[in-house]
C-alpha cells in the first residue's frame, strides 16, 4: 500500500501514457498566465502533460523539497541568492551547450555566471524586471515638472513638490525589502557589482565604498510623507494609484498592482538618477524569472520541449505583456506605455544587476538598511554591514 | 500479561512510538545537525564540532533576540495575569448576562493568531493613525509598528489581548473550586471585599496562578505568529524574537545548522525557566 502511494507521487509515466512534467514556479502574480500557456501546450502535445505548482512562500518550499530529494522537473525562480546557493549545490542540469540559450540576450547569461561564480550555465533567463522611479504623469504635467535626469535635478524636483505642500516620494518602509530599492539603484551605479567579488576576497569593505550610497539614501528621506515607516508596500500601491504622491521608488512588478487599484492612473517610469552625469546612469535590471531543469529528472527532453515552447516569441510576448516585465529573448519588445522611458536603456544594454542578489540572505540586508534609515547613523550602518558579512562568511 | 493491565499498554505504547517518531527523533536530528555546517539543502556537509555554539555566543543578533524575547515575555506574563484575574473575578460574580460575557471574552482565543495579527496590523497602520491625526495627538498619528522604540508595544497589545482569553477561563475554573461557605464565614466575621480576596480567594487559586504564570511565560517566550503578522521582526531587528530568528536565519538565510544550535540552547533555556517557575510558585500553594 505504502509503496503504491509513494511511487504514484514521483513524476514519470502516468496511467494515461503521458509523461508528467512538474513545473514549479515562485510568482503568484504569474499563475494565471502560466495556466493559460500550459493549457495550450498540453493541447498541442499528446505525449506530455505539464502541471503547474505555485505554493505560497515558494522559495522556502523548494528548499525543503530539495532536502527530501523531491525536486520538481522544471523550476522557475528569480536570480537571487537562493538560486545561487542551489546552483552551487549541483541540483540543476548543466545547460551550457543547450540550444535553448541561442535566442537569449548574452548579457543576462553573463549575469547568471557572475551571480553563481560558476562557468556552467544552469538557468535560462526568461523575464526581467527593472527598478527605478515611478512617477504620476498627470501630476507632473499639472505642476509643469520635467523628468529629472541627474541627482541634483531629482532633489530639486522633490524640493519643488515639497514646497507646494505635496508629497514627493511615497515611502513604504514598514516592509523592510522596500528600503533596499534605493539601495540597489545607488549601490550598483555608484559602487558597482565588482565590489562583491572583491568583498568576498576581503580586499575592500563597505566602510570604504558605501558612504555616498548611505548619504544619498538618507537625503531622500527628507522628501517622504509623515509616516514613512508605518506604510507597507500594499498601502503604497494604493496611495500612489490614487495620486497621493508624485514619485514612487519601485520596481516594474508593482505596475499591475497599481492599475488594479486605479486603472486610469497615468504611470511613467525613469531610471534612478544616481549621479550628475546623465550619460553614465545605468538601469537596474535583473532576472525576474529563469528556468532550471532538475539534474536527476528522467524527462529532460520533455522538459526542454516545454521551455522551448515558453521561449517562443509569441508566448513570451504574451507573458511579459500580462506581467509588465521585459523579455530575455532577443527581439521581443515590451510596448507598455508606462515603461517606454526604460526601453532605450534595455535595448542599448545600459543595465546593471541588483546588488542585493550578491549579498548572502543570512546577512539580512533589508533589516540592516531599514534600521539605518530609522537611526540615521552612517558609521554604525557601514560597520554593521561589514560585521554581518564577516560573521556570515565565517559561519559558512 | 495481566488481562486488566493490557488495555493500558494498548494506549501507552502507540503514543510512545508516535511521540518518539514525531517529537524525539526530529529533536535528536536537530542536535546532530547543530554540530555540522549543513545549510538545509545541499548534498554535502562537514562536522564542525562546537563552532556553531561558539559563534552563537559572539552573535549580537542572537543576544538582541534573547533580550527582546525576555523583556516581551515578562511584560506579557504580568499583564495577562493581572487582566485575566480581574476579568475572571468579574465574570464569577452574580451579574446579568454572565454567560454572554464569558463567551465574548473567550472569543479571541478561538481566532487564529495570524488573522488577528493581520487585522491589528491594518488597524495600526491605517485606522489608529487617522484617529490620532483627527484628535491632534502626535504620538498616535503615526504607525507605532514602524518605530524601532515603540513597535514592541504593539505586539504586546495583540499578544495580551489574545492570551487573556485562555487564562481567564482557567482562573474562572479555579474560582469555582472555592466553597461558598468560606465567604459566608468571612462575611459573618465582617471581612471586607479586599481582605476576602487576599486572605481567601487568592491563596485558594494558587495552583491556577502557578499554571497560568508558567503557561503565559512559555507561550510568550515562544512568540512567533504575532511577530510574523505584525512587524516581521522589524523595523531593523527591533522586534525579532528567538523563534523568529531561528526560522528566518535557518530557512530563509540558509543557515540551518547554525540555527539548530540556537534552538538547542533555546530549548534548554525554556525548560530551565519553566522548571524554576513551577518550583518557586508551587512552594506558596496551599491545600484546603
Amino acid at each position: 500500500m505504502m509503496a503504491v502511494l509513494l511511487s504514484s507521487c514521483t513524476s514519470g509515466d502516468s496511467a494515461n501514457g503521458k509523461v508528467q512534467i512538474e513545473f514549479f514556479q515562485n510568482k503568484p502574480e504569474a499563475k494565471t498566465t502560466f495556466d493559460e500557456l500550459i493549457k495550450t501546450f498540453n493541447a498541442e502535445h499528446d505525449d506530455i502533460q505539464v502541471t503547474q505548482v505555485n505554493p505560497p512562500d515558494a522559495e522556502t518550499v523548494l528548499k525543503t523539497r530539495v532536502v527530501k530529494n523531491d525536486i520538481p522537473d522544471i523550476m522557475a525562480m528569480g536570480a537571487t541568492d537562493t538560486y545561487s546557493i542551489l546552483a552551487q549545490s549541483d541540483i540543476f542540469t548543466d545547460l551550457t551547450d543547450s540550444s535553448l540559450l541561442q535566442t537569449i540576450d548574452p548579457n543576462y547569461i553573463q549575469m547568471l555566471n557572475d551571480l553563481t561564480g560558476m562557468d556552467e550555465v544552469t538557468g535560462i533567463p526568461y523575464a526581467t524586471n527593472a527598478n527605478g522611479i515611478m512617477y504620476n504623469k498627470t501630476l507632473f504635467k499639472e505642476m509643469g515638472l520635467d523628468v529629472p535626469k541627474t541627482w541634483d535635478e531629482l532633489i530639486a524636483t522633490a524640493q519643488k513638490i515639497k514646497d507646494a505642500g505635496e508629497i514627493p516620494f511615497y515611502f513604504t518602509y514598514k516592509d523592510d525589502w522596500q528600503t533596499s530599492l534605493p539601495f540597489n539603484a545607488l549601490a550598483s551605479n555608484l559602487v558597482g557589482i565588482d565590489f562583491y567579488q572583491e568583498r568576498r576576497d576581503n580586499k575592500v569593505t563597505f566602510k570604504e565604498k558605501y558612504r555616498e550610497v548611505a548619504e544619498k539614501q538618507l537625503e531622500l528621506m527628507k522628501y517622504g510623507h509623515g509616516d514613512n515607516f508605518g506604510k507597507a508596500y500594499s498601502d503604497g500601491n494604493r496611495a500612489f494609484a490614487n495620486g497621493e504622491a508624485f514619485m514612487y521608488i519601485q520596481g516594474t512588478w508593482a505596475i499591475s498592482e497599481i492599475r488594479k487599484a486605479n486603472p486610469n492612473v497615468d504611470i511613467g517610469f525613469f531610471p534612478f538618477p544616481t549621479g550628475n552625469d546623465a550619460s553614465e546612469i545605468k538601469l537596474v535590471n535583473g532576472i525576474d524569472s529563469l528556468f532550471t531543469i532538475a539534474e536527476d529528472t528522467p524527462n529532460r527532453e520533455q522538459a526542454e520541449t516545454f521551455i522551448a515552447f515558453l521561449l517562443e516569441p509569441e508566448n513570451i510576448g504574451r507573458y511579459i505583456d500580462e506581467q509588465t516585465l521585459f523579455s530575455a529573448v532577443e527581439g521581443v519588445k515590451q510596448d507598455d506605455p508606462a515603461v517606454q522611458e526604460l526601453m532605450p536603456y534595455i535595448e542599448q544594454g545600459k543595465v546593471i544587476d541588483f546588488p542585493d542578489h550578491y549579498i548572502p540572505a543570512a546577512v539580512q540586508l533589508n533589516s540592516i538598511v531599514q534600521s539605518f534609515l530609522q537611526n540615521q547613523n552612517i558609521d554604525n550602518y557601514l560597520d554593521t554591514l561589514d560585521k554581518e558579512w564577516d560573521k556570515v562568511a565565517n559561519r559558512r | 500479561m495481566n488481562k486488566r493491565i493490557a488495555p493500558y499498554y494498548w494506549m501507552t505504547v502507540p503514543a510512545v512510538v508516535l511521540f518518539f517518531v514525531f517529537m524525539t527523533l526530529p529533536a535528536l536530528q536537530g542536535i546532530y545537525y547543530s554540530f555540522t555546517n549543513y545549510n538545509g539543502f545541499g548534498k554535502e556537509y562537514d562536522f564542525v564540532g562546537f563552532k556553531n555554539y561558539f559563534n552563537l555566543f559572539q552573535d549580537d543578533n542572537v543576544g538582541n533576540a534573547y533580550w527582546f524575547t525576555f523583556k516581551f515575555a515578562i511584560v506579557v506574563t504580568i499583564l495577562t495575569n493581572i487582566l485575566s484575574l480581574l476579568i475572571a473575578l468579574g465574570l464569577n460574580a452574580k451579574i446579568k448576562f454572565r454567560n454572554f460575557f464569558r463567551g465574548i471574552y473567550f472569543l479571541p482565543n478561538i481566532l487564529s493568531v495570524l488573522i488577528v495579527g493581520y487585522i491589528f496590523n491594518y488597524l495600526f497602520s491605517n485606522v489608529f493613525p487617522t484617529w490620532g491625526q483627527n484628535l491632534g495627538i502626535n504620538a498616535l498619528s503615526t504607525n507605532i509598528l514602524g518605530s524601532e522604540s515603540l513597535a514592541w508595544i504593539g505586539i504586546v497589545i495583540v499578544a495580551v489581548w489574545q492570551s487573556v482569553a485562555l487564562n481567564t477561563i482557567l482562573y474562572l475554573a479555579g474560582l469555582q473550586t472555592i466553597p461558598t461557605t468560606l465567604y459566608e464565614a468571612s462575611n459573618l466575621d465582617g471581612a471586607g471585599k479586599w481582605r476576602e480576596f487576599w486572605s481567601i480567594t487568592f491563596p485558594l487559586i494558587a495552583p491556577f496562578f502557578t499554571i497560568n504564570m508558567v503557561l503565559a511565560m512559555k507561550n510568550s517566550l515562544m512568540v512567533f505568529d504575532q511577530i510574523v503578522a505584525l512587524t516581521n521582526g522589524g523595523p531593523g531587528r527591533a522586534t525579532q524574537s528567538i523563534s523568529h530568528l531561528i526560522y528566518t536565519g535557518g530557512f530563509e538565510g540558509g543557515e540551518y545548522a547554525y540555527q539548530s544550535a540556537n534552538s538547542v540552547i533555546y530549548f534548554i533555556v525554556i525548560a530551565v525557566i519553566s522548571i524554576l517557575q513551577i518550583r518557586f510558585l508551587q512552594r506558596r500553594e496551599m491545600d484546603l
